[in-house]
């Protein structure tokens, strides 16, 4: 039987019953379906939770100082200079990026025009020097530099800042909704040693202007980066620690290095952040495991599909089993009624495959239509919550294929062991 | 064309063993019409069951068109049904959901010749001409009459240019009239050239063959035809 003839065959006996083989396919169609869009949300939340919300370089580690250790009692565990130029020496690290944070506190407050609304406010302010080299990929004005005092201090902020200023401050204060290229070259004024709730160093404040020079994802979360030097600049003239450092940002050359360079600088008695990290990973298992869940209750409707096609053919088969005996007295052979049975099977499953998949997609659309339309606007809110990528498609129009030919095994295997001699007799 | 050697086959009713063919000899030339009669239950079925390979559980020896039977593997036993032999039942057997053309056509889904669907619809219409059935290839089986039906089967048995028609009961579901037709187009087959071996319980079949064998007691005496 060549699969022409049995393709030919396959739909000239799905003819015969429509019904039937809809209603088969239907419920494949709804296990697939279920299991494609739970997938998809999954891969779309997690998408974003990776890519948005905790945008993680695989290759980045941050060193800090140890928050407790002999070493630091003994004059080691420090970052300084020379822990920087050892952690620099280290075979796997790419590039080293000092980070110092401003030791002493700061505030803005800013009353005037703000894109065209007024603004009065006043806002408690982190700073952190870093070396340009980390944030000079997002730096769209200026070599980010320290300018000297006097001049406007270059400032980078984080991207993740300005999705939450859009999606909650902005709505709720009436402010305008703000890009990346906009902020650019905003200025604010910066009172540094002044603080509206901590102490301060014994000496005046300082007042400077910081501009916004770019956005990124490595910038500072609650606060404003700013070049190392400028940093450093700032914390020397408060009489502040300027010569060892808040942390290092180390590149390593491979991602797959990482796992080595981390156990390398715990053993220089240095301790890793990553709390971010632990963060995305923790939020992406959760995200995980109810896809995981969803998906298992989807693979289970699937299996209780499978369960029906093979109630259905085999009670076909039963109703069938003259016509199996004229097609043994035609020339069918064993073989052929089997493949046949399976044919049958292999397009119900395919069809309900291809109808749940084309549904979980449309289902999807919906589902993102109506977010747009009524959920509130919210920090990371994506413009869709669903990815498919095509593998997601494929696969779902081969678990059909699968749960029908895993349905049809049986019924097939008892087509084609059926005597024919019998099966005439009726 | 057909030989059988003490063919013994047996059936399991309850505790008994009923040995419906008992050691059973047959042997058909090219060319014949013969006509095996017996009563109902006498085993005319189950002989021509196991002629055509529908049914291996015998003991004996059969050899049709020069191939052994006993002992041949499932898809050669399916292929030499479909292309050296053509079967003809009592009830037609034809399939309900499919229209006559395609009944038909049903032998050359299987066939391992690689036949396009071109050439099997040519050879269907061909056939189905044949038995007077052409203007009719559209419907379904419910749309024919009894005699109709007949003419159908007879046409997808010929459908693979068999060289040996077995026939159960081919009349038996039909008035008089249409079963002296069809009794017709076996005669008119046979002075073709096909040899047609028919079990009948009916005695007007041994009008038309040119041998008559009857079956008693699980073996087959012969009888004069005509």
């Amino acid at each position: 039987m060549t699969p022409g003839s049995l393709a030919r065959l396959a739909a000239l006996s799905l003819r015969r019953d429509r019904r039937g083989a809809a209603f088969s396919a239907f419920g494949v169609g709804i296990g697939v379906g279920a299991l494609v869009f739970f997938v998809a949300l999954g891969l779309g939340v997690g998408r974003v939770v990776r890519e948005d919300v905790f945008p993680a370089d695989a290759s980045l580690i941050d060193v800090i100082p140890p928050t407790i250790s002999l070493g630091s009692i003994l004059g080691g565990g420090k970052l300084d200079q020379a822990a920087v130029d050892r952690l620099a020496a280290l075979p796997e690290v790419a590039a080293v990026y000092r980070r110092m944070q401003v030791r002493v506190p700061a505030v803005s407050r800013y009353q005037g025009d703000f894109f065209g609304a007024p603004l009065r406010m006043g806002v408690e302010l982190l700073a952190v020097g870093v070396d340009p080299g980390l944030v000079r990929r997002d730096v769209q004005m200026g070599d980010f530099s320290d300018p000297g005092p006097d001049r406007p201090i270059p400032a980078v902020m984080a991207s993740r800042l300005l999705e939450i200023y859009n999606k909650t401050f902005a709505p709720a204060r009436r402010l305008p909704q703000l890009s990346s290229s906009m902020v650019v070259g905003f200025a604010f004024p910066v009172e540094f040693n002044r603080s509206y709730v901590a102490q301060t160093a014994p000496g005046p404040s300082v007042a400077a202007q910081a501009q916004v020079v770019g956005v990124s994802d490595r910038g500072l979360l609650a606060g404003i980066t700013i070049p190392l030097e400028t940093a450093r600049r700032l914390n020397r003239a408060a009489g502040a620690d300027a010569d060892t450092y808040t942390g290092v940002a180390l590149q390593a050359k491979d991602p797959s290095l990482v796992p080595r360079l981390i156990d390398t600088v715990k053993r220089m008695g240095l301790q890793i952040d990553d709390q971010e990290r632990r963060l995305a990973e923790s939020t992406g298992a959760a995200v995980a495991l109810t896809t995981s869940a969803l998906a298992l209750l989807s693979i289970l409707i699937c299996a209780l599909a499978a369960v029906n096609i093979a109630h259905a053919l085999f009670a076909s088969v039963r109703a069938r089993s003259r016509e199996i005996g004229i097609m043994r007295a035609v020339g069918a052979s064993r073989a052929d009624v089997q493949r046949l049975v399976l044919a049958e099977a292999a397009a119900v499953g395919a069809l309900g495959g291809l109808l749940g998949t084309a549904g979980a997609f449309a289902l999807a659309l919906g589902v993102d239509a109506l977010a747009t339309s009524y959920l509130p606007p919210f920090p990371f809110k994506p413009e869709s919550f669903f990815h498919f990528p095509w593998a997601l498609l494929g696969g779902g129009v081969l678990l059909g294929l699968a749960a029908a030919l895993a349905g049809a095994l049986l019924p097939s295997r008892h087509a084609a062991g059926m005597d024919p001699a019998r099966a005439l007799a009726g | 064309m057909i030989e059988a050697r003490a063919i013994v086959k047996s059936y399991r009713d309850g505790e008994a063993e009923v040995r419906v063919l008992d050691g059973l000899d047959l042997s058909v030339a090219g060319g014949e019409l013969v006509a095996v009669l017996g009563p109902s239950g006498s085993g005319k079925s189950t002989l021509l069951h196991l002629l055509g390979g529908l049914d291996v559980h015998y003991q004996g020896e059969i050899s049709v068109g020069g191939t052994r039977l006993t002992g041949l593997k499932d898809r050669a036993l399916s292929e030499l049904r479909g292309a050296q032999l053509g079967f003809v039942f009592q009830s037609f057997h034809l399939v309900p959901s499919l229209s006559a053309l395609e009944n038909v056509l049903l032998p050359s889904f299987f066939s391992r010749q690689g036949t396009s669907p071109r050439d099997a619809r040519r050879r269907a219409e061909e056939v189905l001409a044949r038995v007077g059935l052409e203007p009719k290839q559209g419907r379904a089986p419910a749309q024919l009459s009894g005699g109709e039906r007949q003419r159908v089967a007879i046409a997808r048995a010929l459908f693979g240019r068999p060289k040996v028609l077995f026939c159960d009961e081919p009349t038996g579901n039909l008035d008089a009239r249409t079963g002296g037709e069809i009794i017709q187009l076996f005669q008119a087959l046979n002075r073709d050239g096909l040899t047609v071996l028919v079990v009948t319980h009916e005695d007007r079949m041994s009008q038309a063959a040119t041998r008559v064998l009857r079956l008693r007691d699980g073996k087959l005496f012969p009888e004069a035809a005509g």
